[in-house]
């Protein structure tokens, strides 16, 4: 490596940010998303014993089950679609930037050309 | 606490925010000095580190490993930078502000040749000063700063190879190395 | 009816009179791209992104509009149908079929397609060719081919386009202003060996 190479790394050392950058960070931060709830799918199988009360509460202990479990599902499907969201985002986000780099590739070009003279117009016809 | 560094990964991806933080205590050197290397200027690296480090916390699940942290995080710290430079929303080519560097000085280098290399450096074009920086602060291989910054490895190669050049001419140029130090 | 409905309709037309060109077969101004699944495992680096109009909704829905670059990229996406691109990069000259590259570049010479860029390096032997397919005055589709010895790119951009807000996602302003009537092309501009 060279003398200068060496140098560039000496000069490039790594630098620590000012005092209390973590905790600046950390305040940014945007509040956590509670994680979600999840109750045991096992209630809706329990056979509860029959009496008068439980013969009364059945249907709507049955009505509750059933709007878990579609609570459920609906989170399953809402997680399942920010994944693929933030996925095809991601996905986005790079095809774009793979466009514009190739525009600038095409930019740079055109720029570089050097325009046409007056000769060269009356060589070309 | 713990400061198991994989475990610091898991837990940050659980919700821990202190693991989080110890994370970006790990990191911060790095990202802010890519920064600073970029933007010529303090506050604009604080900000950009801040921005790579929020980003960072929306995407944790996708980070796969500490390697693949360290990986991201100079990625998008590099392309960032560079989008900041070509908005021109950040000065490039203001000198560094004076006491900035923080960094303790070796006994045998040189404090004004390096200044000016910094300097100089600060002179390149956005791409090429992200491919010096990543090389020479960040020790990257040639490989990787193609795939971070989305470049060929040839062009990956003729940045280095142009903006030494240039650098050394300059620095003859300024007196600070004298031709014969060239290899 | 709009000119949306009008163009797929004179495209069903063409296309039952046997007349339709390859461009017309598919979305108008979405381009046939070869399989390069096979590809992906000689390449250094692949990039392959296909985002027909339902998930690129999704994707512009997920975007974060506190981030600088993708509120941008919101902006351009919500008049796009469909993005496709296939970049693979490679450690030796020409592992990929160039004749598959000439194949897409030549539906580029359908009607209502109008070069923009053709820049030719000998030196690199590098080829950049932009397109925009105009149809009433306005650029309806994009495509970028550029081909290198050890890379080649394809991007197919499908729907209203703003160029200028393409291009500002990498932060330079100034895309060559080459003054295009819709079915005529620009001079190609031959390219010294890109600066990158």
């Amino acid at each position: 490596m060279s003398d200068v190479e060496n140098e560039l790394r000496r000069a490039l050392r790594p630098v620590d940010p000012p005092a209390g950058f973590a905790e600046r960070v950390m305040r940014a931060l945007p509040p956590q998303r509670p994680p979600a709830t999840v109750t045991p799918l096992d209630i809706v199988r329990t056979a509860p014993r029959v009496t008068a009360w439980r013969r009364l509460m059945t249907p709507a202990a049955l009505a509750a089950s059933l709007v878990v479990a579609v609570m459920l599902g609906q989170q399953v499907a809402f997680e399942r679609e920010q994944r693929a969201g933030l996925a095809a985002s991601r996905e986005l986000m790079q095809a774009l930037r793979v466009t514009s780099q190739k525009l600038d590739d095409a930019y740079r070009a055109v720029q570089s050309t050097p325009p046409r003279t007056q000769e060269d117009e009356e060589n070309r016809s | 606490m713990s400061v198991d560094p994989p475990s610091l990964l898991l837990r940050a991806r659980d919700g821990d925010a202190s693991a989080f933080e110890a994370l970006v205590r790990m990191h911060q050197s790095s990202v802010f000095s890519i920064g600073y290397r970029m933007l010529s200027r303090r506050d604009a690296a604080e900000d950009l580190a801040q921005d790579v480090f929020l980003q960072l916390y929306r995407r944790l699940d996708s980070i796969e490993s500490l390697e693949h942290l360290g990986f991201w995080l100079r990625r998008v710290a590099a392309n960032l930078a560079i989008d900041w430079l070509r908005r021109a929303t950040h000065v490039a080519t203001q000198p560094l502000e004076a006491g900035a560097e923080v960094a303790a000085q070796q006994p045998d280098e040189d404090p004004l040749l390096n200044r000016e290399l910094r300097r100089m450096l600060g002179e390149l074009a956005p791409a090429a000063r992200a491919v010096m920086v990543l090389r020479y602060q960040e020790d990257c291989d040639v490989a990787e700063i193609a795939t971070s910054l989305d470049m060929p490895v040839n062009t990956v190669k003729s940045h280095i190879k142009r903006s030494l050049t240039a650098l050394r001419g300059k620095a003859i140029g300024a007196r600070l190395i004298t031709a014969e130090e060239m290899p | 009816m709009n000119a949306r409905k009008a163009l797929c309709f004179t495209a069903l037309g063409l296309a039952a009179m046997g007349l339709a060109s390859p461009a017309m077969a598919q979305t108008r101004g979405q381009l046939r791209l070869p399989e390069f699944a096979a590809l992906a495992k000689k390449a250094t680096e692949s990039v392959n992104v296909t985002l027909a109009p339902q998930v690129l909704g999704l994707a512009c829905r997920f975007l974060d509009k506190s981030e600088p670059d993708e509120a941008a990229a919101q902006q351009i996406c919500t008049s796009l149908t469909g993005i496709y691109v296939r970049k693979y990069s490679f450690d030796t000259d020409y592992a990929y079929p160039k004749e598959d590259i000439e194949g897409v570049r030549r539906q580029l010479s359908a009607p209502g397609w109008s070069q923009l860029v053709g820049a030719r390096s000998k030196k690199d032997q590098t080829d950049v060719d932009v397109y925009l397919l105009i149809d009433g005055g306005q650029a309806k589709s994009l495509a970028i081919i550029a081909s290198e010895p050890r890379e080649f790119v394809i991007v197919n951009i499908v729907g209203s386009i703003d160029l200028e807000k393409l291009h500002e996602l990498e932060g330079k302003f100034g895309v060559p202003e080459l003054q295009i009537e819709a079915g005529e092309k620009a001079p190609a501009a031959k390219a010294p060996a890109p600066n990158k």
